[in-house]
């Protein structure tokens, strides 16, 4: 039964090396993505180059099918597999707040990692930044738990918050994305001509 | 030599969908194996919270946010899986650069900035990033990706916030990358 | 038909494929109800709650003073019961979440309810959920009180008994329990206790090193 670790097929030392090997798949994606490049990055936000939306989309509905699947086989036990809290206004919030840094920076986290180990100053200074901004919370914390523990919805998934069947919702992420990939190619083309800006 | 100038050129990068289905799978065996979705901020919080109690240990303790990332003393706290995920990050993204020629000490901008302005922007862009991803108890990885990929509500009101903040302030910064 | 579809270009395969798995998901509905276990009933016949799954409080108030204990304690009983008391270094999991807990299989737990009822009932959901070691505190909490908190010894004992005691006060002591004695007797004599219920310790559960403690989390 997966997920492995949970049933002790391994203890956590090991768990340590499948999170090197992981992070290397993940780094690897993240590189030939394009992701170590600001301006690629940056660029979705100015709706000529959608590759942060088709790649970030793609991802969860190949994660999600198959999570989907596996568990349908009996091969996973799908509530094993940690899922956060919902803390509906803090996260709406903090996203919020991080997606004004994603634009002004270049970087997300994880992005900046790779962007740092591919030679980009920008991402090792982005980087620092965000150590930074950690420690600024860290130390601003105290006057921020109140907010930050409210509205907590527990573990709540979109099929349970929603009512509907865990397969209509994957099925509903499914058009969601490929209609969102439909206008992202039609929108870059209708872009590129009006600019004269290659797609990269 | 062998190699002619233009095997030395970077590659164009890859199809994103192909890209997203490799980062997918990728995510898909992190839940498989370990029971849990990737990571990228965490792995920062637990090396600040580290910092912060070498230098003032008192102070650290006393600190709800720093205390959860130190765990509870039986472990070292760098022992983390997001850390040795994030190192492997590190590799895997030099890894991918160098088999296309892409690792390159430049600085990425738009045309109509100075490098001494985008390193402005990158350090505050941090800080912001830094602190909405502890607010939010994630980051893009963390819980857009991960979170999404497990029909989290939390993930998904997440990610379009994400969206949300970055074309509002987009207008702002266009000099930057247009 | 196969022809058309090996023309496509590789976004195009990858976006077909995906909304034939998108679909067959919506007739699937739920992957799996996650609420039923397979049950191997034999084996469960034969790995009834065995003597040696049961601890007493007396060794458990033992581990807890040395500070050796390496089990995880799980207090099933509601939250407004474990916030009026609750035996140091446990960890509240009413016993309608212990599935939906953070335990891990791989982690010693050590259960107990108000009695033996509650925490038999979760040893056998944990244990057909496949959690390794599960062990139960014999008599739960009202062991707990009776033998720890509240001992009792009647005044007609004997020398050794009363030896025997003085080991139990000084463990009731450290956990902030009042060791009494009663007068023995039969229908007659009405215990001369002061307090006929003795008022629940101001304890404070101070998690020690051993449980309880907050394991770091596994998000972002």
């Amino acid at each position: 039964m997966m997920p492995y670790f949970k049933f002790d097929y391994f203890g956590v030392d090991f768990g340590l090396v499948i999170a090197f090997i992981i992070g290397i798949g993940f780094g690897f994606a993240l590189e030939r993505g394009g992701f170590g490049n600001a301006r690629i990055l940056a660029a979705q936000f100015y709706f000529y180059n959608m590759r942060v939306l088709k790649v970030m989309f793609t991802a969860i509905v190949t994660a999600m099918l198959g999570l989907f699947y596996f568990s349908w086989l009996g091969w996973l036990d799908l509530s094993l597999v940690y899922v956060g809290n919902t803390y509906i206004l803090p996260q709406v919030l903090g996203g919020f707040i991080l997606g004004m840094g994603f634009v002004i920076g270049g970087y997300c986290p994880g992005t900046s990692v790779v962007s740092a180990s591919t030679g980009r100053i920008d991402g090792m200074v982005y980087l620092l930044g965000i150590f930074f901004g950690i420690f600024v919370f860290g130390e601003m914390f105290p006057l921020l738990e109140g907010f930050y523990l409210s509205t907590d919805m527990g573990k709540v998934t979109l099929p349970e918050f929603f009512g509907l069947s865990y397969g209509m919702i994957v099925f509903l992420v499914v058009v969601m994305a490929l209609a969102a990939f439909a206008a992202a190619e039609w929108g870059e083309k209708v872009l590129a001509k009006k600019n004269g800006r290659g797609i990269e | 030599m062998v190699h002619g100038e233009k095997n030395l050129e970077p590659k164009p990068y890859s199809n994103p969908y192909v890209v997203g289905v490799g980062l997918g799978l990728v995510l898909l065996a992190a839940f498989l194996i370990m029971g849990r979705g990737l990571g990228a901020s965490g792995a920062i919080s637990t090396i600040v919270s580290v910092g912060v109690e070498k230098v003032a240990p008192v102070h650290a303790t006393q600190n709800n946010f720093y205390k959860e990332y130190l765990g509870d003393g039986t472990t070292n706290p760098l022992k983390d899986w997001l850390i040795f995920e994030v190192i492997g990050v590190v590799v895997g993204g030099f890894l991918s650069g160098s088999l296309a020629h892409r690792i390159k000490r430049t600085t990425e901008k738009g045309p109509n900035v100075s490098v001494r302005t985008r390193l402005i922007y990158a350090f505050t862009g941090g800080i912001i990033m830094g602190f909405g991803a502890k607010l939010a108890r994630g980051c893009t990885s963390g819980l857009a990706l991960t979170g999404g990929a497990l029909l989290s509500v939390g993930g998904w009101a997440f990610m379009f916030a994400v969206f949300g903040g970055g074309y509002a302030v987009a207008y702002f910064v266009r000099r930057q990358w247009l | 038909m196969i022809d058309w579809i090996m023309k496509l270009s590789i976004s195009k395969k990858l976006a077909i494929s995906a909304f034939v798995l998108g679909l067959l998901a919506l007739f699937i509905g739920n992957p799996s109800n996650r609420n039923i276990i397979d049950v191997n009933t034999k084996e469960m016949a034969l790995s009834t709650i065995k003597k040696q799954d049961r601890i007493d409080a007396l060794i458990l108030a033992d581990w807890l003073i040395k500070e050796n204990l390496d089990f995880t304690l799980v207090d099933l009983r509601t939250e407004k019961e474990f916030n009026e008391y609750t035996i140091p270094a446990s960890v509240n999991i009413p016993i309608e979440n212990i599935l939906s807990s953070d335990l891990m299989r791989n982690q010693k737990i050590l259960l107990f309810g108000n009695d033996d009822v509650t925490s038999a009932q979760a040893w056998f959901i944990l244990k057909s959920s496949k959690y390794k070691s599960v062990l139960i505190l014999k008599g739960g909490m009202e062991a707990w009180k009776n033998e720890i908190l509240y001992p009792k010894l009647d005044t007609s004992a004997t020398l050794e008994q009363k030896a025997a005691f003085e080991k139990t006060k000084q463990v009731s002591l450290h956990f902030g329990g009042t060791p009494q004695m009663i007068s023995g007797g039969t229908a007659t004599s009405i215990s001369v206790q002061t307090t006929p219920t003795a008022p629940a310790p101001k304890l404070s559960a101070t998690p020690s090193k051993a449980g309880g403690a907050k394991k770091k989390k596994e998000g972002c």
